[in-house]
């Protein structure tokens, strides 16, 4: 679209926005939240600036550039989660999984401030910033991805995760197991400690083993890979077993729930884990993916419920508890759409849909999501599920005879191929999400 | 995925049941003039109400936790605990679990013992689809507590599934014991066992059903007393895993039984040493 186009776009929707706002002036009087005329279209901040934020700040500039989008995100440089296990396993670099936001600044004209959201007054629609200063909003949206639930897991604390990284946020968390990866001695064995549901990334334990694995029998063809997983079924569960033993023979051995897999205390100081039946694991590199909840402002916000997620209305993805704020990805339950960027990134769009049409009093429109999840079992062996989602009876629920996995007993081919779309995923999905391209 | 697999005759035993569910239902609004004919899930349980007998059971001090959703309907971990009123030297001897969406509603039964008599217990179960789990607890002197909890299932769209392999037969029977008891203080204690549960209700790779096969029964003795039982459905998932609380008042050896509707059994023997 054209510049020129999408002035003219504006104009016809203030025009239409206008005369919606003086209808509904017998109803409702003076408490439009915006001016009659569109000089007001509404103000919309926007915490946090992963898959999901990034992407429903740029489209709700698409569907209306009258609104006054901010979008608060702490880190200049986002590194994303999905492709941080290619990071683990040698084969990116750091630089290759980082974005930033100078797209969403310079082209859409949203304004990105560099600082953590701290509180929220519902009330008084108002966002505290970690600077002192303070945001009020006609809608907030909240896409504060997941936090770590600290010492959930016996002895895993903050002080914990330096010694055992949970690496489940990329960044310094990545760089630190990748290192100690590196210094790990040929013959050592790297536990993984793989949590319940729900958590971020449901396949992301599982890749990250594979190129855990692919890099040990590159480089230190002596060392293993154990897995203790809270779980007895995991995703992609044959498709990753099938891979692995193609790939990596034993090298990679899971234990499940129900063969005494879960961990229930962690020693990171003697990289030990012990059992729930007593069995004590001793670690050369100790990887703790722990339980998790809802990004903290969501709590400060009062979104969240006992489960510590966040419920949300499946139309629209506001905020069951509180008026105005909206909640996307791996913050809310949204099951059976998973935990995943690809997620919240569809999420995304339809809530700056929803958003732009509440602003004008229009009913949100009918939201339809889709999800692909690949995963790389090698570094030409990708595997994929996939799933589109819509709203039933009220609860979100996969369009039967949608998406599927990948085959398995598929020919190498089919892998090779599979492992080039998730980079081609990739790359498209950060340059929709950030407007880059690595 | 459901975890259970209907065969059709079973989906029609299960129309007729819940058309049953329907008919009483709907006796239950046209009586809501009478007082004290609440709508609440275990009156419209036949299994629920065969355990209540006449009485009303109280609503307070009977406690389920489950998630509310639920990503994985083949294993949903569910505690049921009581911390209500009771007259003294009563305790809570019977409970009594129920999924009433589930094919066959009942789920398990506890019979407690004083030497067993904190009860909080943890299992994991299968649950069909989105529905009500009820809890019935029955007190030594005949006091009833009932409690209920809703759990949405809904299987997320990277947890696809493959058949589970798991081992035919009773094996590995596992059990944590703490260490360091102290007599009358009631210790947490943890058994898991490899079984299929085979739940009669699926159908194998040709085709046809696969049989039921089932761990049938729990129960742990202290120096040969029956101190707690557990009588188990197929509704207790795969690799049946139980969490309860013993609460010994000497040292003794501990003798923890499976067995299975084949007759089949498995034993663990721990010794209890009270400090």
């Amino acid at each position: 679209m054209t510049q020129h186009s999408q002035r003219s776009g504006i104009n016809r929707r203030q025009l239409i926005k206008g005369l919606g706002a003086a209808s509904l002036l017998p109803l409702v009087g003076g408490v439009t939240p915006f001016a009659i005329g569109g000089q007001h279209a509404g103000k919309v901040v926007v915490v946090g600036g992963g898959f999901g934020g990034a992407t429903a700040a740029k489209y709700l500039k698409r569907a209306n550039p009258a609104i006054e989008v901010i979008l608060v995100e702490p880190a200049e440089t986002f590194y994303t989660c999905p492709f941080s296990n290619l990071h683990l396993g040698g084969l990116r670099s750091m630089d290759e999984i980082a974005h930033g936001y100078d797209e969403l600044q310079d082209r859409y004209g949203v304004r990105v401030i560099h600082a953590r959201a701290e509180d929220v007054d519902a009330a008084a629609h108002k966002v505290t910033l970690s600077t002192g200063s303070e945001l009020d909003y006609d809608r907030l949206l909240l896409s504060p991805g997941i936090d770590i639930r600290w010492n959930a897991l016996e002895g895993y604390d903050e002080a914990a995760a330096e010694k055992a990284p949970h690496a489940w946020k990329a960044g310094s968390q990545t760089e630190k197991l990748r290192a100690q990866l590196e210094a790990m001695e040929d013959g050592g064995t790297f536990v993984m400690v793989a949590p319940e549901n729900p958590f971020r990334c449901p396949p992301g334990p599982y890749e990250r083993a594979s190129l855990v694995a692919n890099y040990l029998a590159q480089y230190k063809p002596k060392s293993k890979v154990l897995i203790l997983d809270a779980k007895d079924n995991f995703s992609k569960q044959g498709l990753f077993m099938e891979g692995w033993e193609q790939l990596y023979g034993d090298r990679i051995e899971w234990v499940g729930l129900s063969n005494d897999g879960r961990v229930t205390r962690v020693d990171a100081e003697r990289l030990e884990v012990e059992t729930e039946f007593g069995t004590v694991h001793k670690a050369d590199v100790l990887n703790v993916i722990p339980p998790q909840k809802a990004g903290w402002i969501a709590e400060r916000a009062g979104v969240t419920d006992d489960s510590g997620w966040v419920p949300v209305k499946p139309e629209t993805f506001e905020s069951q508890q509180v008026e105005d704020i909206y909640v996307i990805g791996d913050a809310t339950v949204a099951a059976p759409m998973p935990k995943s960027g690809f997620c919240a990134n569809a999420q995304a769009k339809v809530v700056a849909a929803a958003i732009a049409a509440s602003l004008e009093s229009r009913p949100a429109p009918e939201a339809y999501w889709t999800n692909t999840c690949y995963s790389l079992v090698g570094p030409e062996y990708g595997i994929s599920v996939a799933g589109v989602y819509r709203v039933v009876d009220g609860a979100i629920a996969e369009v039967e005879g949608s998406g599927g996995v990948s085959p398995t007993g598929a020919p190498s081919a089919t892998r090779a191929l599979e492992a080039q779309y998730a980079v081609g995923w990739y790359n498209a999905i950060c340059q929709d999400t950030w407007g880059t391209q690595t | 995925m459901h975890p259970f697999r209907q065969s059709r005759h079973d989906a029609s035993r299960r129309r007729l049941l819940r058309g049953l569910t329907l008919a009483c239902a709907g006796l239950g609004l046209a009586g809501l003039a009478m007082p004290g004919f609440a709508n609440e899930p275990w009156q419209r349980l036949e299994a629920a109400q065969s355990v209540l007998g006449e009485s009303t059971p109280s609503t307070e001090g009977l406690t389920l936790d489950l998630p509310h959703v639920s990503e994985d309907g083949s294993a949903v971990p569910l505690t049921v605990s009581f911390d209500g009123e009771l007259a003294e030297g009563d305790y809570i001897e019977r409970i009594d679990l129920f999924a009433n969406g589930n094919p066959y509603p009942e789920v398990a039964t506890f019979r407690l013992t004083q030497l067993s008599a904190k009860p909080e217990i943890s299992t994991r179960v299968r649950l069909n689809e989105t529905q009500q789990v009820i809890a019935i607890a029955t007190s030594h002197q005949g006091e009833r507590f009932a409690t209920s909890r809703e759990v949405r299932i809904t299987v997320s769209g990277c947890l696809m599934r493959n058949g589970n392999d798991a081992n035919d037969a009773l094996s590995n029977p596992r059990v944590s014991v703490p260490s360091g008891l102290s007599a009358g203080e009631p210790a947490e204690v943890r058994t898991l066992i490899n079984h299929p549960m085979e739940t009669g209700l699926r159908e194998g790779d040709d085709g046809e059903t696969l049989p039921r096969h089932i761990v049938e029964r729990f129960s742990v003795s202290i120096d040969g007393d029956v101190v707690f039982e557990a009588d188990l459905h197929q509704a207790v998932s795969a690799n049946p895993y139980l969490r309860f609380f013993l609460t010994p008042v000497e040292s003794g050896e501990a003798e923890f039984t499976w067995q299975d509707d084949t007759g089949e059994t498995a034993r663990h023997v721990a010794e209890l040493e009270l400090s």
